[in-house]
């Protein structure tokens, strides 16, 4: 009993001492919310860095903008984030890449209903019209200029596998782009299976893939974690030369070895972290500058060559 | 020692696995599948080994995934910060090793001391290391992946990949792992301790045992096992990051239960604990194998197959008590 | 009025008869008493009278109607009630949980007020003091038995099957007992009572069924057989000296303790203990008497001065005490004594692994050690693979005894050398507790059987609120003397 006490004491404290620093904040001043999913694989953790490394640049840039940064682990807590910097930063907008659609749909239109500005990024929420803006990668197009490359690039009559993320809409979204691309070209998928992003799973799936078909002539990896983990079980089984593999996402270390043209990673598709910095900017801008923003952006997903990979190199970030 | 169904239960269902798995594909039994198999299976089944000797003290630890991830981490970190002075040598890369190891026995030690000296539980205990160990690495590496020298990693990847033909490195360590642990807990005074103390700590502490003492020491052996595992992991990818690991305690424990080790603890069965090991890999490979399910059904069939092999053994045992 | 009786009931596991043609009858205000050595087949009646087990052939008559119960539950409808030697209770429950556990008063929500109310008419029928609301886990062992007592009652109980109900009681606790039983008695339930305490049998029963072997053996009423009767039909042969002869211990000192404390429980206590000797330490339960043994052994930790063979020794842990020639074994057999689901040789050789190997365990040598320890200890095991916890309570105990002798200690504490054990194995340990002193050894024996200290011992030290109380020796060792110092009577002190 004791305890629980001093444990909402504790909690009353802490919101009391929250608001009381809202309250002694400039009033000019505008508050943006930055809430996504933890850096739990090389997707996520680019995407965190981006996140922190467009904040410090927008903050010194734009004294007049303050902004609260969370990240959460899952739906539930990102949820309490979202209440908490409601509750106690007293946000002006709120830029959200959402864990979920479903649980999160609710609790961002209340933020909305309080007369916020919300951006919504990457991960669209079930209901329309909530956001101001929407800012998201093209997995259609991820999955279709991969499936495109394979078709001009492949004889027909050509085996390919593929690796599956974790199974969600947008591994649909991709997987099923990606098949209708490779429509009419005669190539076969022998195989799919889940790699889960996962660079020891899809070293796993690719072993016994290799286990599996005597001829596989190239592998849509679907991700540059898992095309770390699939090179490697080529390797291991000494079938390099006969297969080229083509991730995803635009992993430093992918695009270091397609500037040096090597013929195992002839090419890869765009999905970049970066977006979330575009979403972060854009709302910055809505607040310093007169235009007001609003609408629907999709980034495309471009294919990343030897040609152009220089542009596409991040040598900081730590994806 | 009379075999009867119940320590026979595992080993027949690994046998029918394995004859499922030739009938279903050719290239099951190639040898380059064998080795694939077992040489995936001996991080874990490693880990296992020393699992199933806290489990049967009476123990836990949820941690082991996150610390090998955490291991691999400074591993890595240790191994480029020595490359500028040592070179691109094997002492670099035993430095790298060191780090893990006496890393390991450290994380034990932590672990084991917080549950027998602060008198914690180990469910507690290790799941609050089980989240530092995650934060940690992920900390250390920004989020993102560390990653091993180029060079360094090419010097060191023969200890995943190479071996005595097609008996690789880590398959080696595996079975001298086993060995060591059976005879351990079969033959050692150690492993009557860590049988006894988990039979019934009170008996044990009236028989002059140090509980606390041997209680830690199984928490220091799984350190060790962890360290030692990652060894073998970092030269296969050359890279650690927050999602290394991730629910490598469970897949553990599951190990160590189907291999008929009870989970309250006093008895111990290491060959039980390899076969379980075994079994959780081959389905996978089976699974990978064959177009027997829809992929979104694997995890389903795996946990099937736990539940059931407990089960058997549950009915075994109460067929014992009438 | 006989309510519930057995007729022409055997009863066989595979092709071994436990129980051949009993007759058994338990009539309303009456106590029957079922004495036997362990094996007899005591526990087995209990469980077919109990609704546990279903005999193999013959009869169970309820109000002279043949019944199957398929179940302990079906048989507590009935009105047929155990109690067993094991507590069924839940430690964390309160007492009026656990007397209406399984039947709780109330829709979705329980009627915690009705729960109360009818627990505390229970027991204030059984005139105890104990609270509704209090948590098993803080009561005494005999509250928890009057608990038991209560449960029975509230679910009406016709006939109270009670399994050696005074094993875990002290000798004041048993007077309480026995005005409970007296109680029921007068109210008209049936008692069967099981026993190891002929004291007792011959105190309380109506009517006695000696059974030896799975036959009833003698039955008799009350007063038509003495406890020598008893004991003799029991093992089949005349008892003569139950109790071995008293010894000449030496007057060299093996063991003295200078104002040895544990703190809270052991206040300044010295003693000496000579070479040969057998010391007996008797007293309340709570008296210190394990805590003083324990505080000895290093298994708590103690201050004062322990001299062995008149030299200084510290002792900070169990293992010290091993190392300087000391062995104690504790009063709970099966949750600090023995591994019960651990074979035997694994019990017998724990507290000396290092005997058998420094890295490899030579179980050869740990295998003719179970031979060796069975042969001179009387072990009694059908199968040496067997686990400790089948042993009948008997040869746990010889199991136990020879596993504290393993080490060869030259000092052994015995902590209750014979609870809960039969008549026979009863007089084989006091025979080894004898031939150990006479050996050479030097014993200290606790126990709340007034009777077996007097007649183990050759002399007596009385424990009371932690200190010695006083010793007795001689022609002074009597039960008399003995409660009186226990009990802190004063007036002719011995």
């Amino acid at each position: 009993m004791q305890r629980r006490n001093l444990m909402k004491a504790a909690a009353l404290a802490a919101i009391l001492g929250g608001a009381g620093a809202a309250y002694a904040q400039d009033a000019d001043k505008k508050i943006i919310g930055v809430s996504i999913p933890s850096a739990t694989h090389g997707f996520m953790g680019g995407l965190n860095w981006h996140a922190q490394d467009s904040i410090e640049r927008l903050g010194e840039t734009y004294p007049q903008l303050e902004f609260v940064l969370s990240t959460a682990g899952d739906a539930a807590s990102q949820v309490s984030d979202i209440e908490d910097m409601m509750a106690t930063r007293n946000i002006d907008a709120l830029v959200v890449l959402p864990f979920e659609s479903e649980p999160l749909t609710a609790p961002v239109a209340a933020v909305k209903d309080a007369g916020k500005f919300v951006t919504v990024v990457d991960r669209g929420l079930s209901q329309d019209g909530i956001e101001d803006l929407y800012v998201a990668g093209d997995n259609t197009a991820f999955g279709r200029v991969a499936g495109e490359y394979f078709s001009e690039n492949l004889e027909p009559g050509s085996k390919v596998v593929v690796l599956r993320g974790i199974p969600t809409t947008l591994d649909n979204e991709r997987v099923e782009a990606f098949q209708a691309a490779l429509e009419g070209s005669e190539i076969e998928i022998l195989d799919m299976e889940h790699g889960n992003w996962n660079r020891d799973d899809a070293f796993t799936v690719m072993q016994d893939f290799l286990s599996k078909y005597p001829e596989i002539d190239a592998v849509w990896a679907a991700d540059d974690d898992m095309a770390i983990g699939v090179l490697e079980a080529i390797s291991a089984a000494g079938r390099s030369e006969e297969m080229w593999v083509i991730g995803g996402a635009g992993m430093k270390q992918i695009v270091e070895r397609i500037m040096n043209n090597d013929p195992q990673l002839p090419v890869n598709v765009t999905y970049p972290p970066a977006l979330i910095s575009s979403a972060i900017e854009m709302t910055a801008l809505n607040f310093v500058s007169n235009a007001p923003m609003a609408g629907r952006y999709i980034i495309g997903s471009q294919l990343i060559t030897p040609e152009n990979a220089e542009q596409f190199y991040y040598p900081d970030s730590p994806f | 020692m009379k075999p009867d169904l119940h320590t026979l239960g595992p080993l027949i269902a690994l046998i029918a696995l394995i004859v499922l798995g030739a009938l279903l594909n050719s290239a099951f039994l190639a040898p380059a599948n064998i080795t694939n198999v077992l040489a995936r299976s001996a991080f874990i089944g490693m880990i296992a080994v020393g699992m199933t000797f806290v489990i049967t003290a009476g123990g836990l630890d949820l941690s082991v995934g996150s610390m090998a991830a955490f291991l691999a981490g400074i591993a890595i970190i240790a191994m480029n910060a020595a490359l500028p002075g040592l070179g691109e040598n094997w002492g670099t890369i035993l430095i790298g090793m060191g780090v893990a190891i006496l890393g390991g026995i450290a994380a034990g030690y932590l672990n084991g001391a917080l549950i027998t000296k602060a008198r914690i539980e180990p469910f507690i205990v290790t799941l609050g290391t089980m989240g530092i160990f995650r934060s940690l690495v992920t900390w250390l590496a920004d989020g993102g992946t560390l990653s091993l020298d180029y060079g360094l990693r090419t010097l060191y990847r023969p200890v995943y990949y190479g071996g005595i033909g097609w008996v690789t490195w880590p398959i080696i360590a595996f079975a001298l792992t086993a060995f060591a642990g059976e005879w351990i807990m079969r033959h050692s005074r150690f492993g009557r301790h860590v049988e006894a103390i988990g039979s019934n700590d009170r008996v044990a502490r009236y028989s002059a045992i140090d509980v606390g003492r041997v209680r830690l020491l199984t928490y220091m052996l799984l350190g060790l096992l962890v360290g030692l595992s990652t060894v073998l992991y970092v030269p296969r990818l050359g890279s650690a990051s927050g999602s290394t690991g991730v629910l490598w305690e469970l897949e553990a424990i599951a190990a160590v239960i189907i291999g008929g080790t009870a989970l309250k603890g006093g008895r111990g069965r290491v060959w039980g604990t390899v076969v379980g090991v075994l079994i959780l890999s081959l389905i996978d490979n089976i699974l990978n194998l064959a177009d027997l399910v829809s992929p979104y059904l694997n995890g389903a069939i795996q946990g099937v197959i736990i539940v059931l092999a407990v089960v058997l053994q549950r009915e075994k045992r109460t067929a014992d008590e009438r | 009025m006989t309510v519930l009786a057995l007729h022409d009931v055997s009863k066989s596991f595979g092709p071994i008869e436990v129980l051949h043609d009993v007759d058994l009858a338990l009539d309303s205000g009456q106590v029957h008493a079922l004495i036997g050595e362990n094996g007899a087949g005591k526990s087995t009646i209990m469980k077919i009278l109990g609704g546990f087990l279903d005999p193999t052939e013959g009869q169970i008559l309820l109000d002279g109607k043949p019944v199957r119960f398929s179940s302990g539950p079906e048989a507590e409808a009935q009105g047929i009630v155990v109690i067993h030697q094991e507590f069924n209770l839940a430690a964390d429950l309160s007492v009026a949980a656990n007397v209406f556990l399984g039947r709780e008063p109330g829709g979705l929500r329980l009627d915690h007020k009705a729960m109360r109310r009818d627990t505390a008419a229970l027991l204030a029928r059984l005139d105890t003091q104990i609270s509704p609301d209090t948590l098993i886990r803080d009561l005494s062992v005999p509250d928890r038995q009057m608990v038991e007592i209560a449960k029975a009652l509230s679910r009406n109980a016709r006939v109270l099957i009670m399994d050696e109900p005074s094993a875990v009681l002290t000798h004041r606790e048993v007077g309480t007992l026995y005005d409970q039983i007296d109680r029921l008695r007068a109210d008209g339930v049936a008692i069967l009572y099981c026993s190891h305490r002929l004291d007792e049998v011959a105190h309380l029963a109506d009517r006695i069924t000696v059974l030896r072997d799975g036959l009833v053996v003698r039955q008799a009423m009350r007063g038509e057989m003495t406890e020598d009767d008893m004991a003799a039909a029991m093992v089949g042969r005349e008892l003569q000296d139950f109790y071995p002869p008293k010894g000449r211990p030496s007057q060299d000192p093996a063991l003295d303790l200078q104002g040895l404390s544990v703190p809270g429980r052991v206040h300044d206590v010295s003693l000496t203990l000579h070479r040969g000797e057998v010391l007996g330490i008797a007293g309340l339960v709570g008296s210190g008497r394990t805590e003083l043994a324990e505080g000895i052994v290093g298994l708590r930790s103690a201050t004062g001065e322990i001299c062995v063979n008149g030299q200084k020794v510290a002792i900070r842990n169990l293992r010290d005490a091993f190392d300087a020639g000391l062995a104690y074994l504790t009063e709970d057999r099966k949750e600090a004594g023995l591994l019960l689901d651990k074979g035997l040789t694994q019990n017998l050789t724990l507290a000396d692994l290092p005997r058998f190997g420094l890295w490899r365990l030579d179980q050869r040598a740990e295998t003719e050690a179970l031979a060796h320890a069975t042969q001179e200890f009387d072990i009694r095991a059908p199968d040496p693979a067997m686990i400790a916890g089948k042993l009948s309570g008997g040869n746990q105990q010889k199991l136990l005894l020879a596993k504290t002798m393993l080490p060869d200690p030259q000092i052994i504490i015995i902590d209750e050398p014979t609870r809960g054990i039969d008549v026979g194995t009863k007089q084989q340990i006091y025979a080894f507790i004898r031939r150990l002193a006479d050996e050479g050894r030097s014993l200290i024996v606790i126990s709340s059987e007034m009777a077996e200290v007097i007649g183990i011992a050759d002399r007596v030290l009385v424990m009371r609120e932690g200190r010695i109380a006083g010793e007795v020796t001689g022609k002074d060792m009597t039960e008399d003397k003995i409660v009186r110092l226990a009990m802190g009577v004063s007036g002719e002190a011995a």
